[in-house]
């Protein structure tokens, strides 16, 4: 029992069927009837589409329809969770290298790609604004329709929104020493190994939808919009998704393969191959300009970051990213001025959405890369310059924010002497440390139903969908401690609106906190449901019964849980449902419109040594500390800031999309898109965390997963800085990027030298 | 994926009359892990799929025969990189051939396989133009041995003529002690196609053989007979000036994505001076 | 429609005879004619090792395997190796060291780790590394994936 509770590590709630393949994730679901679905798509960006003739398609043998936006309701539906911008299929134009212009329902996967390969579209292609650049052009052509939002004065640009953020007079504040610098990040993408997967399947007079989506409840509300109908007749079911990353937090082809099988009236299957996935979700990229005023005794004067983000083609939830990434720009430090001014801006790609760290690791990577550099003006130690900046408990960041919730210097100490910060390396070597922050969810609710059963055992309500994160396991924990009931009687339901209550979306690592606090204050209400069974089945006052942990407490004696209930509950059996919420409210006059809920804090320090031949870098030790208030389950924890790290080394090593020149992606699928492979890890990885207790959710944990993620890439070049002296600016580092700086340095040094 | 025909002749003369009927119809399939690719992106389309794994002709395995070791069609890179003689004698094919791929891939993908698509980038295609290998097809006129270094030549394309198979690769037994090395640039550590590749063997009169790829349309071979490469105590000034003749082949094209022109060529060098060294200490230990 | 072939094959002990298209993959034909989607489609081009299973002894892509390539042969994948409803070692041992988050390529690990320790009964960690290198886990869990193996392997007698 004592192994089930807050605190230590059960094995993994749904790992049986993860390790035995009997986990039913959305491909694997083949209901009786199913047509399988095709996508038709141009192989350019930007086309008008002239005309498209299903003829021969339609006379393949099996395909059943043809869907094309002129099948569609006029005008074409559009959707989006911040813009109702993306029309269910590309509308007389595609707007970006992949976007569908029709889609086919056959009775095989075989006939629906050779009809799919059948249908003609005539098209006239059209030059794409594939850059930043591009897109801010004099004259440029427009991404996106005016109309989508009128009464935007930036409606006549390609700029979608502008954030202006900060405090304090950066003009006014003196500084010793200024130094700025340009940035870039490269536009990545999730790469879960799961795919992209949709069913749809006509319900009586309703539609059951099932989903590889992180946000089962956000999805229900887009299709019962697009598609006309009350909430409660869309139900979706969203099995474990096998990794999201943020890639999955919103809807996609949903609404286009639920209109097929409204359309065909068979169940339709969409599995999207995984070039068809790089094609639909990416990261935003950036171009960062940061200016760092910093006085001689090392303290930080100002700091101004203007980050231009390319979001693509579609809003999806990419101006939020931009918002809140940018936010927390000037990093965990005290500052006496910030200024920030972020846009999204519209280009004819991959429209860009959530990625774990939200916007964060992008800004990240220049303000703390261009810290270093002012350390190196005023000749000061760059885990010094940290220390003595970084805010303490209860210092204000932005004076209109969350106040410092952590102790944060700890992290950094932690990290620094678990690195050896400052003894000596041998020749070739360097160091590198960087501090991430991100702010945890601004606006947030979670309700949870907890069902005790009449034999003891419990049912947990929760919406949070859980891709690896091991949220499962973490509420099946907190009902076990809450309830004293050991976790093999413990089931936790997820990933049904019919069935799990609402919950708002499954992001900015908010469910241990949010859900957690949601679950723990339905197993209370249970504990005190069982306070007033007892009282009841004894007579006595229920002001004289406790419950907590399994044992309820009367004047002259303990009671199990199953003591109370089987006299409470009588002969006809019967439960205790047990409900609770968690919320957090959004605040109108706040620039994000919430606060942070809490920060995640993280600190990364990496040993680097660099081939200067050939500029490979290897990294010999990685050493990750976050700040977690409280670990519920202490090797999940591990494995969230392991695997952030590992996923950060992808950006920061080897993963960029390579475009054409007209817009396409060249290297789609996993051939010439590189990911980190087992044998591209750091030497020695080791990960650590604080625990103070001071976070908002349940016995004190705050919420984390993407903290280790968001200064991987700073850390990383700081080391090769450090080893070499070349100046790095632009991500990933890949061998060739490393040696090209290489040779810059050479060849600046010997214009020193001849000077 | 298309839909084509399968074939499984169980006799070379069998596979012979299927390709003579077929002509430019069919494919050749033998590990699979780049023509089933082409053949789900549609860039191979042949009507008829002919699957040579199972001709014993092609089966042999690896055998020594007459002074040469003889690497059957059909064996995997799992089983080339294991073979004590190769590993021993043929030192930079085991290691080619221990870096195609992944585990998963080096279990399917087969030398004659690797050669016959022609890829610049292939891996064992370097070695095997150190070691001097020939190449043995199977055609309607009977057996044709090819010198590997007249079998390249651009990606894809072979001089092997229509209607031929190959059924094995011959690797001549070096008179006396070699040294030899592979290696290859890549992106990331785990398995990736090489944006270079390059092999050397270096002999006891000092003799050079380099050969490289992915830096043009072919695979290059340059023999150094000046033994300025293999002296250690040439001056390296002396031994650039070779190897600056060594790598004038190299043609990189600039449309790659894996890397550019400049930094192959760059590579090309410090690659060469790396298998040098590595060839001539192998050498010298045995 | 493509003519179909009966082949025969032997999946996880259990004699199999299948019609299959020419054109059909293993994976394909495991998955949606044999119902065994314990082995998952990811990259479709042998670069993810989500659809790793083991064909005569030897772990494979079964994406870059077509389905009529192993009539005749003995394959084995996720489903096979738990007997009895007990874990293999190497199940238990990636449970027990936290290898599994997302789950999605796990399935494709297990099999590689099965083939490398049926293989190397004792490897190192660098053989480790090298002999699930054709598995991508995106969730970054390699390193417990590592302490899984070597401690499946240390539970084997020498």
């Amino acid at each position: 029992m004592s192994r089930d509770r807050i605190g230590t590590s059960p094995n993994r709630v749904g790992g049986i069927g993860r390790v035995t393949g009997s986990q039913q994730y959305v491909a694997d679901i083949k209901l009786p009837d199913a047509l399988e679905v095709k996508l038709v798509t141009l192989d350019v960006a930007r086309a008008r589409i002239l005309s498209i003739d299903s003829t021969a398609a339609l006379a393949v043998p099996g395909v059943h329809a043809v869907l094309t936006a002129a099948d569609l309701p006029q005008p074409v539906p559009r959707f989006g969770p911040q813009f109702i911008d993306r029309p269910v299929l590309a509308d007389g134009e595609t707007k970006y290298h992949g976007e569908p212009v029709a889609a086919v329902a056959a009775e095989s996967k075989d006939a629906a790609e050779e009809a799919a390969r059948l249908v003609k579209v005539a098209y006239e292609e059209l030059t794409p604004i594939v850059t930043i650049a591009d897109a801010l052009a004099p004259g440029a052509d427009l991404v996106q329709d005016p109309s989508i939002r009128p009464n935007d004065p930036l409606a006549g640009t390609n700029v979608l929104r502008e954030h202006r953020f900060g405090w304090g007079d950066v003009d006014a504040t003196p500084a010793d020493v200024v130094v700025e610098g340009d940035y870039t990040f490269p536009m990545v993408t999730h790469f879960a190994i799961e795919t992209h997967a949709y069913i749809a399947a006509p319900d009586g007079d309703g539609i059951s939808v099932w989903s590889t989506i992180q946000h089962p409840n956000w999805l229900q509300r887009i299709l019962a919009g697009v598609l006309g109908m009350p909430l409660a007749k869309v139900r979706v079911y969203a099995p474990d998704p096998g990794g999201g990353f943020g890639g999955k937090q919103h809807a996609k082809y949903e609404p286009l393969v639920a209109f097929l099988a409204l359309r065909t009236g068979r169940p339709c299957r969409l599995v999207l191959t995984l070039e068809e996935t790089f094609k639909a979700v990416r990261r935003t990229t950036t171009q960062v300009h940061v200016r760092t005023g910093v006085m001689s005794d090392g303290s930080l004067a100002f700091v101004e970051v203007d980050a231009d983000y390319n979001i693509g083609a579609y809003a999806d939830i990419a101006d939020r990213v931009v918002a809140k990434g940018s936010y927390p720009a000037a990093g965990p430090y005290r500052i006496p001025a910030v200024r920030i001014l972020s846009r999204s801006i519209l280009t004819h790609t991959t429209p860009a959405t959530a990625f774990r760290g939200f916007g964060n690791p992008q800004v990240n990577w220049a303000v703390e890369s261009n810290l270093d550099a002012a350390a190196r003006a005023i000749g000061m130690d760059r885990l010094e310059i940290r220390l003595k900046n970084v805010a303490r408990t209860g210092d204000t960041l932005n004076p209109v924010d969350t106040r410092c919730d952590g102790e944060w210097d700890q992290s950094v100490r932690k990290a620094a002497e678990m690195i050896g910060w400052g003894s000596p390396l041998p020749p070739g070597r360097g160091r590198g440390i960087a501090l991430g922050i991100k702010s945890g969810p601004t606006t947030g609710l979670s309700y949870s139903t907890v069902r005790l059963l009449s034999d003891g055992s419990v049912i947990v309500l929760a919406g949070t969908s859980d891709m690896g994160q091991g949220a499962r396991t973490v509420f099946a924990q907190i009902a076990a401690t809450e309830l004293g009931v050991p976790l093999e009687r413990i089931a936790v339901v997820m990933g049904d609106t019919s069935i799990v209550p609402y919950d708002q979306q499954t992001s900015a690592s908010r469910s241990t906190v949010l859900m957690g606090n949601a679950v723990l204050s339905a197993c209370r209400d249970v504990q005190a449901k069982l306070r007033a069974m007892a009282a009841r089945v004894h007579g006595i006052h229920e002001a004289s019964i406790t419950a907590e942990g399994g044992v309820v407490r009367l004047p002259d004696r303990e009671l199990s849980v199953l003591e109370v209930l089987k006299p409470g509950l009588g002969r006809m059996g019967g439960e205790v449902i047990g409900n609770g919420m968690a919320r957090k409210d959004a605040e109108p006059d706040h620039p994000l419109s919430g606060s942070a809920a809490f920060f995640e804090f993280n600190c990364t320090a990496v040993e680097a040594e660099v081939d200067e031949e050939t500029g490979d870098i290897t990294i010999v030790k990685h050493v990750t500390v976050s700040d977690v208030g409280k670990a519920l389950n202490p090797l999940q924890v591990r494995m969230q800031d392991e695997g952030a790290a590992i996923q950060g080394l992808g950006h920061t090593l080897m993963e960029h999309y390579i475009y054409d020149d007209r817009g396409r992606i060249r290297n789609l699928g996993a051939i010439d898109y590189r990911i980190p492979t087992s044998m591209d890890l750091p030497l020695h990885m080791e990960s650590a965390i604080v625990e103070n207790a001071d976070g908002p959710g349940p016995y004190g944990a705050k919420g984390m997963s993407e903290g280790a993620l968001l200064c991987v890439a700073s850390a990383v070049g700081a080391a090769v800085r450090d080893a070499t002296g070349a100046d790095l600016r632009d991500l990933p580092l890949t061998p060739e990027v490393v040696w090209r700086a290489l040779r810059e340095r050479d060849r600046k040094n010997a214009e020193v030298t001849a000077r | 994926m298309y839909a084509f025909a399968y074939e499984r002749p169980a006799t070379l003369a069998e596979a012979l009359a299927l390709l003579e009927a077929h002509g430019p119809d069919a494919r050749l399939l033998a590990g699979g892990t780049d023509l089933i690719i082409r053949l789900r992106d549609g860039s191979a389309r042949p009507a008829v799929v002919i699957d040579v794994k199972r001709i014993p002709e092609l089966c042999g395995g690896i055998r020594e025969e007459d002074g040469r070791l003889v690497i059957g069609a059909s064996t995997v890179m799992t089983d080339i990189a294991a073979d004590a003689r190769v590993r021993r004698r043929f030192t930079a094919l085991a290691e080619a051939a221990s870096v195609v791929g992944s585990v998963q891939i080096r279990n399917r993908a087969t030398l004659a396989g690797n050669i016959c698509n022609a890829s610049p980038a292939a891996d064992t295609a370097t070695p095997l133009l150190v070691y001097d290998a020939t190449v043995v097809a199977a055609g309607p006129g009977g057996l044709r041995r090819i010198p590997i270094d007249d079998f390249f030549v651009r990606s894809g394309v072979t001089t092997l003529a229509p209607g031929e198979i190959v059924t094995a690769v011959e690797l001549p037994f070096p008179d006396g002690p070699i040294g030899a090395a592979h290696t290859r640039r890549t992106r990331r550590r785990g398995h990736d196609l090489a944006s270079v590749t390059l092999s050397c063997a270096v002999d006891a009169t000092g003799r050079t053989r380099i050969a490289y790829g992915s830096v043009g349309p072919r695979p290059v071979l340059v023999v150094d007979e000046s033994g300025i490469l293999a002296d250690p105590v040439a001056p390296a000034e002396a031994k650039a000036a070779v190897l600056e003749t060594v790598f004038a082949g190299a043609s990189p094209s600039p449309r790659s994505m894996r890397a550019s022109p400049e930094y192959r060529l760059a590579m090309l060098r410090v690659l060469g001076a790396r298998a040098i060294a590595t060839a001539l200490d192998r050498m010298a230990r045995g | 429609m493509t003519r179909t072939v009966p082949i025969s094959l032997n999946v996880n002990g259990r004699p199999r005879t299948v019609d299959v298209a020419p054109n059909h993959t293993l994976l394909e034909v495991l998955r949606e004619d044999l119902d065994l989607t314990g082995t998952k489609e990811c990259c479709l081009v042998g670069e993810c090792g989500a659809c790793t299973v083991i064909v005569d002894g030897r772990s494979v892509d079964s994406c870059l395997m077509l389905a009529i390539e192993a009539d005749g042969a003995d394959v084995l994948t996720v489903e096979g190796l738990a007997a009895d409803g007990r874990l293999s070692p190497l199940q238990a041992a990636f449970l027990d060291k936290g290898g599994v988050q997302c789950g999605f390529c796990i399935p494709g690990q297990i099999m590689s780790a099965h083939a490398l320790l049926a293989e190397n009964p004792h490897p190192s960690r660098a053989e480790v590394e090298e002999g699930i290198a054709g598995n991508l886990c995106r969730c970054g869990c390699y390193e417990q994936i590592f302490e899984a193996i070597l401690a499946t392997a240390e539970g084997v007698e020498r």
